[in-house]
């Protein structure tokens, strides 16, 4: 018979004295059929040793109690069913009393004996339990499970080692809990409450022997959880500290570039030494127009990246058709539409997804490629449906990206600093992913050497069929 | 004239202006391409962006530095500095800081292109400053000033450069030789001297200018 097996029938008797009492009268029942069986062959007054093997099952299986009832009960049978004169509980010769007595005290020695062994046995397998328990928490908690999260099934275990049916934890992690209850203490230290229902008692040596235990590993998952959470806040500090530097370093260059070219195609419209002839005034003039409008769309890409970055953003879906979002992005593209080859289906696939953002995704995606593509190549936009999706793609013939760069690229003001000196705005990608993101889409880019590279968009394919009557 | 930046925009307006301000003007968008056009068409004065595609502004300095003394003006702007320097270590006359006024970029154009016409000669008027360089003799107001030997490598270097940046290496380098390239220390400590023999107000000079970050000038201011 397996432990568990063992276990569980334990578990099982514990909870039913009826069994208890069927059982241990089966058992006398069993011993006195055996006994009148063998009565011919054997004397019968060694045959009462018999009772013996009635005593030891009943005291191993439901205690010293059942046993002891047991052993007095084989006696009285054994003396009414064989010893003479039978049928009465009387005794002719003396001799048969010694034998009874003998039997009667061997047997209650025999069922206390086994009694120890049983509870030793069920004491060995419940602190194995709590060692168990203990054990894996302890791997849990330190593998980095947080505490929080096990709220639910630890004070279950916990109640399952107290036997009792549940039991409530609460932790004086952030405020001391106002709950009365059991105390968790590690060292001069309270951790928290376990809340017991009061109805059920729980055995008082477990809980002496399981708690101390248990509330140091509580406290020692706490304590690492508050360093990790200072750590991390100390990561994030730095994190936000090198971010600034990067944005600083970014944004002005990307605010300077145009100034530089406004500035000086401004002074050079003012200045009276100068000789302009009319196109040149209409160069610079061009100049300042599409250089204030990339200040202002740099402008509008920071307070994108800030909504973004503050989860502050909300997408208002509507079904739109994928040639118009790609026709309204190239409106947006301010004179420079003209190297963009547009390639898309006949029957435009539909998406679900605020207009307005996935535009701008697009815009940006545009931007990016047309900033990398080579002179008088063009940057190809195609669309592709599938069974369930729709993949936008944006493709040049630009150089190709290294492998680790595919991902990075998506990172706020990665492009600023290019080591071969390339520079974009930094923020464009990054848009373009939190929008695509936002909208249940994905975003990634593929690099080909021989193909260029292609920055790919996709969504899910929207619901078009009406719906059934409601 | 040669422009290079890798914004067609800056690039536009530039050549728009520099061509109505009577200059031939060609354009580079990469270093690469800047390189093969100086090449090609030797100008007279390089404007040259410091952050390109490819090749740097610093590497193209470096460049056209090894068989061409020709005017190289730095675009720089603010978050360069280190490059900068580079660039002006590697050879680049002087910088202007996008952005930049017109004025200024056709100003420092001016200086950059009169310092290559101006020959050797023994003697250097800067203001009230008097320097014959063959007789090693330096005279304020008509006095005749004593300077170190170190002093006067110093002034020298200063007075043919006059009007250019000259950064902390490059001074270090002409003056006390290779060795010494990074013992700016000694830099502090001479200027000082020289200012206090060739200043009227050595705290508020009007010859010998500091760049902050970058090095020193020598300005005809009168």
């Amino acid at each position: 018979m397996g432990g568990s097996s063992i276990q569980s029938f334990f578990a099982a008797s514990r909870h039913s004295k009826a069994q208890a009492l069927l059982g241990s009268t089966a058992c006398v029942a069993a011993v006195t059929g055996a006994i009148y069986a063998f009565r011919g062959a054997v004397p019968v007054l060694s045959l009462g040793a018999l009772y013996l093997f009635a005593v030891l099952p009943v005291a191993v299986l439901w205690g010293r109690l059942y046993a002891i009832t047991v052993a007095i009960g084989s006696m009285l049978a054994f003396n009414f069913f064989f010893l003479p004169p039978e049928h009465t509980f009387r005794l002719e010769e003396r001799t048969n009393w010694f034998a009874l007595a003998v039997y009667l005290a061997t047997g209650i020695v025999v069922s206390e004996l086994a009694a120890r062994a049983r509870h030793r046995a069920a004491e060995a397998e419940q602190r194995e339990r709590e060692e168990a328990l203990l054990a894996e928490l302890s791997i849990a908690l330190l593998q980095g499970e947080r505490l929080a999260d096990g709220l639910e099934a630890i004070p279950q275990a916990v109640a399952r080692i107290l036997g009792i049916t549940h039991a409530r934890l609460e932790l004086d992690a952030d405020a001391k809990s106002e709950s009365r209850g059991l105390e968790l203490r590690a060292g001069n230290r309270r951790v928290g409450v376990l809340l017991l229902p009061d109805a059920e008692q729980s055995d008082a040596s477990v809980r002496d022997r399981f708690l101390p235990a248990f509330s140091s590993l509580l406290a020692v998952a706490m304590d690492r959880e508050a360093l990790e959470q200072e750590a991390l806040a100390a990561e994030r500090l730095r994190l936000s500290d090198s971010i600034k530097t990067a944005i600083l370093r970014s944004v002005s260059h990307d605010l300077r570039s145009p100034l530089t070219a406004i500035r000086v195609a401004g002074e050079s419209l003012a200045s009276p030494a100068l000789e302009l002839s009319e196109a040149d005034r209409h160069r610079l003039l061009d100049t300042i127009r599409e250089e204030s409008q990339r200040l202002d769309r740099l402008v509008a890409n920071l307070l994108d990246l800030s909504r973004l970055q503050a989860g502050a953003l909300t997408s208002r879906k509507e079904l739109v058709a994928v040639d118009e979002l790609v026709g309204q992005a190239l409106a947006q593209l301010a004179g420079r539409e003209a190297s963009v080859r547009i390639e898309l289906p006949d029957d435009a696939p539909i998406v679900n997804v605020d207009t307005a953002q996935i535009e701008r995704a697009l815009v940006n995606l545009l931007e990016n490629a047309l900033r990398f593509a080579p002179a008088d190549t063009d940057v190809v936009v195609r669309a592709a449906a599938f069974p369930d999706e729709v993949v936008l793609r944006v493709e040049n013939q630009g150089p190709a990206l290294a492998e680790s760069d595919l991902e990075r690229i998506f990172e706020p003001f990665e492009g600023a600093v290019e080591e071969d000196g390339r520079q974009g705005t930094g923020l464009g990608l990054a848009i373009a992913r939190g929008f695509a993101e936002a909208n249940g889409g994905r975003i990634w880019a593929e690099s080909h050497p021989l193909r260029g590279v292609s920055f790919a968009m996709s969504f899910p394919l929207a619901e078009t069929r009406i719906p059934a009557q409601a | 004239m040669l422009v290079v930046d890798d914004e067609p925009q800056i690039l536009r307006a530039l050549e728009t202006t520099l061509r109505a301000a009577g200059y031939e003007v060609d354009t580079a968008a990469t270093g690469e391409a800047a390189l093969t056009q100086a090449a090609v068409r030797p100008p007279d004065a390089v404007i040259l962006d410091l952050v390109l595609p490819g090749k740097s502004g610093v590497e193209v300095s470096r460049e056209l530095r090894e068989w061409t003394q020709v005017p190289i003006l730095i675009l720089s702007a603010v978050g360069e500095e280190h490059e900068k320097v580079a660039a002006l270590d590697a050879g680049a006359d002087d910088y202007v800081t996008k952005p930049f006024g017109l004025d200024e970029l056709l100003a420092r154009l001016r200086a950059s292109l009169r310092r290559t016409q101006r020959e050797q000669e023994p003697l250097l008027e800067i203001g009230d400053l008097r320097i014959e360089l063959d007789k090693r003799a330096v005279y304020k107001d008509g006095e005749l000033l004593s300077l170190t030997p170190h002093e006067f490598k110093l002034l020298r270097l200063f007075a043919v450069n006059v009007g250019r940046l000259l950064t902390h290496q490059m001074i270090l380098r002409e003056v006390w030789g290779p060795a010494y390239q990074s013992e700016s220390h000694y830099l502090h400590v001479y200027v000082s001297q020289l200012r206090r023999k060739i200043e009227s107000d050595p705290a508020r000079p009007r010859y010998l200018l500091t760049e902050p970050g970058a090095g020193y000038r020598l300005v005809d201011s009168a």
